[in-house]
């Protein structure tokens, strides 16, 4: 067999293997293994590399920003935040037509600037919001739908944790990438929103009403979220500046949000064991899928599949749209049943080379930013379509009282919301890089 | 736990360095080649995760096509793979020990704080011998679940991300 059958038979079989529950990082990591023995003909060049790897691997700088982002994450959902964001947030949007649920939106995006992970932003959103959306006599789909797809925005809205992946795999500026998917970010929420008030006037019966709060609650509730604002714009905005390294910034982020949730009291002992028990077990799983796909992407190119499939692609002469289009297909299908960070890490480094040798008229690290934005918003999709979406589990999970298959139902709206937003930043990739282009 | 600690120490390191480095002016100082220990804390803490991880049943996996197949195929199925998994943190620790001799024989140090690298290594080969163990007893408890059909010996569910 000769190296790029190797290489293409790689797929089937680690899929084989994932759809037997093997742990994707390890079947990454056997293939790889094995693959890159079967390559080479010996044992020796694996071996050997497997002697340095496992410790470059995991004392990479950029990688240590993954573990403080997980315990700023952590600390966020115990620091009380997320009433506060709440509380302001309705008070404000509450009394329209679809209000509380535009709040639950809205304060998903507001926590999603601290926490990069859109499962701990639906479980905690929804531990806030959903028995309020359940007192002001919203559907069970519509409390559930929109919470489900608030919590994608925790990924989406910067810090995020697959955007520091992606960042790593194709070698970007992670700053450049946050900034890019800022807009985007923005734009998702208010989607979301419209999505909802469309979805009120078509169902009057699937949301009830609020009395108006008061110019004085407003500004009070507004006030109590300024540590969210603060955390976020010194992360961000110091990492922009230059004060510290993306690292640091993540080492701040964690910080403060450690001592706002101290001192919200949502901090004791237990809570700091229990914070770095859920960090420990997210680390150790990402890190570990993330070993494997060092080894197994080594082993990819000792195949050579990564160049000679994009010098196929670029050859075969097809518009680069629909190349670009096929692979985000590729990414909703998976999505329905893999996890976003094992996609990502899997297909980046077969996708991102093809898709650098296309044209789409944008100078290459413009074209990775974007890319890297949109490869996200369609991977995140995953996390509200049924079989798999692991966002509608974790809400439903917590509305006892609401089927399943109403949560499905509920999220269906909001993906289609997701598909006419990837349409527009398909057409208009000024949307996404214009602040990029702006701050730089 | 203990990898817990340093990854606070490694947060605090990183804080005080930054307090450091904005206060120049004022007679202070960032504190030198701290992204140095940052990588080796780094390194040590994730290995430290790796038994945890497996112990409480963290990794992903796809559950989709085998959710129907009932509970004893499933059972089965945790015993190979948890073998699987001991298998390589088997090789990682094995290789990660050759690699720490090689350092040591070396006489490899770091850039700035001048400390030899296979310091940080051997503190990561604790954490790989660990999580060798750790999985070598989840291949005992699944072993035992496949037997009995039941969930044994602690380490609850905690979700993924």
């Amino acid at each position: 067999m000769s190296h790029l059958e190797l290489g293409l038979w790689s797929f089937p079989i680690l899929l084989g293997m994932i759809f037997l529950r093997v742990p994707i990082g390890l079947a990454m990591l056997a293939v790889g293994f094995f693959g890159t023995w079967l390559v080479t003909g010996s044992w020796i060049p694996i071996l050997a590399q497997m002697k340095s790897l496992t410790y470059d691997t995991f004392s990479n700088y950029s990688l240590s920003i993954v573990p403080l982002f997980l315990l700023m994450g952590q600390f966020a959902t115990r620091g009380g935040m997320s009433r506060a964001l709440f509380k302001a947030a309705e008070t404000w949007l509450g009394h329209r037509k679809g209000g509380v649920a535009m709040a639950a939106v809205g304060a998903c995006a507001g926590f999603g600037a601290i926490c990069g992970s859109s499962l701990a932003t639906a479980a905690t959103m929804g531990q806030v919001a959903l028995p309020e959306l359940r007192r002001y006599g919203y559907s069970g789909a519509l409390a559930t739908g929109c919470l489900a797809a608030g919590g994608t925005l925790g990924i989406l809205i910067p810090p995020s944790v697959v955007l520091v992946i992606y960042a790593i795999l194709t070698e970007q500026n992670i700053i450049k990438l946050f900034m890019a998917a800022m807009v985007p970010g923005v734009l998702a929420a208010l989607g979301y929103m419209l999505t909802i008030a469309i979805y009120v006037r078509l169902k009057p019966g699937s949301a009830g009403q609020r009395e108006p709060a008061g110019m004085g609650e407003r500004l009070t509730a507004l006030v109590a979220v300024w540590p969210v604002l603060a955390i976020f714009a010194v992360v961000i905005g110091g990492i922009y500046l230059g004060w510290f390294t993306p690292t640091e910034g993540a080492a701040v982020g964690a910080a403060g949000t450690g001592l706002v949730a101290l001192a919200n009291g949502g901090l004791s002992w237990r809570g700091l064991g229990e914070a770095i028990t859920g960090t420990a077990v997210s680390t150790g799983m990402i890190f570990f899928i993330v070993l494997g796909a060092t080894v197994y992407n080594g082993f990819l190119a000792f195949s050579q599949l990564p160049q000679e499939a994009a010098t196929y692609v670029a050859s075969m002469g097809v518009s680069p749209w629909l190349v670009l289009l096929s692979i985000l297909l590729c990414y909703l299908v998976f999505g329905c049943v893999m996890d976003s960070l094992s996609m990502i890490l899997l297909t980046i480094p077969i996708f991102f080379p093809i898709v650098s040798v296309l044209d789409f008229g944008l100078p290459l690290e413009e074209m990775a930013l974007w890319f890297g934005v949109i490869v996200l918003i369609v991977v995140e999709v995953g996390l509200i379509t049924p079989p798999v979406g692991m966002n509608l589990f974790v809400i439903n999970a917590m509305a006892r009282e609401v089927p399943l298959t109403q949560t499905y139902a509920g999220a269906l709206p909001f993906v289609l919301s997701d598909m006419i937003r990837v349409a527009i930043l398909l057409l208009f990739p000024t949307i996404t890089l214009g602040l990029v282009r702006l701050l730089y | 736990m203990a990898g817990g600690a340093v990854l606070i120490a490694a947060l605090i390191v990183t804080v005080v360095s930054i307090v450091g480095r904005a206060l120049i002016f004022a007679g202070l100082a960032p504190i030198p080649g701290d992204f140095e220990l940052v990588e080796a804390a780094t390194a040590f803490a994730v290995l430290a995760f790796m038994p945890l991880c497996q112990f409480h049943r963290g990794h992903v996996t796809v559950d989709l096509f085998l959710t129907r197949a009932g509970r004893r195929p499933n059972a089965l199925i945790d015993v190979a793979t948890n073998l699987a998994m001991t298998g390589a943190a088997g090789v990682i620790t094995w290789r990660l020990c050759l690699g720490m001799l090689d350092k040591r024989s070396y006489g490899e140090t770091t850039f700035i704080l001048q400390f030899p690298v296979w310091w940080s290594y051997a503190g990561a080969l604790v954490g790989a011998a660990v999580f060798t163990l750790v999985c070598a007893y989840t291949v005992w408890r699944s072993l035992d679940e496949a037997k009995t059909g039941e969930a044994r010996g602690g380490g609850k569910e905690i979700g993924a991300q």
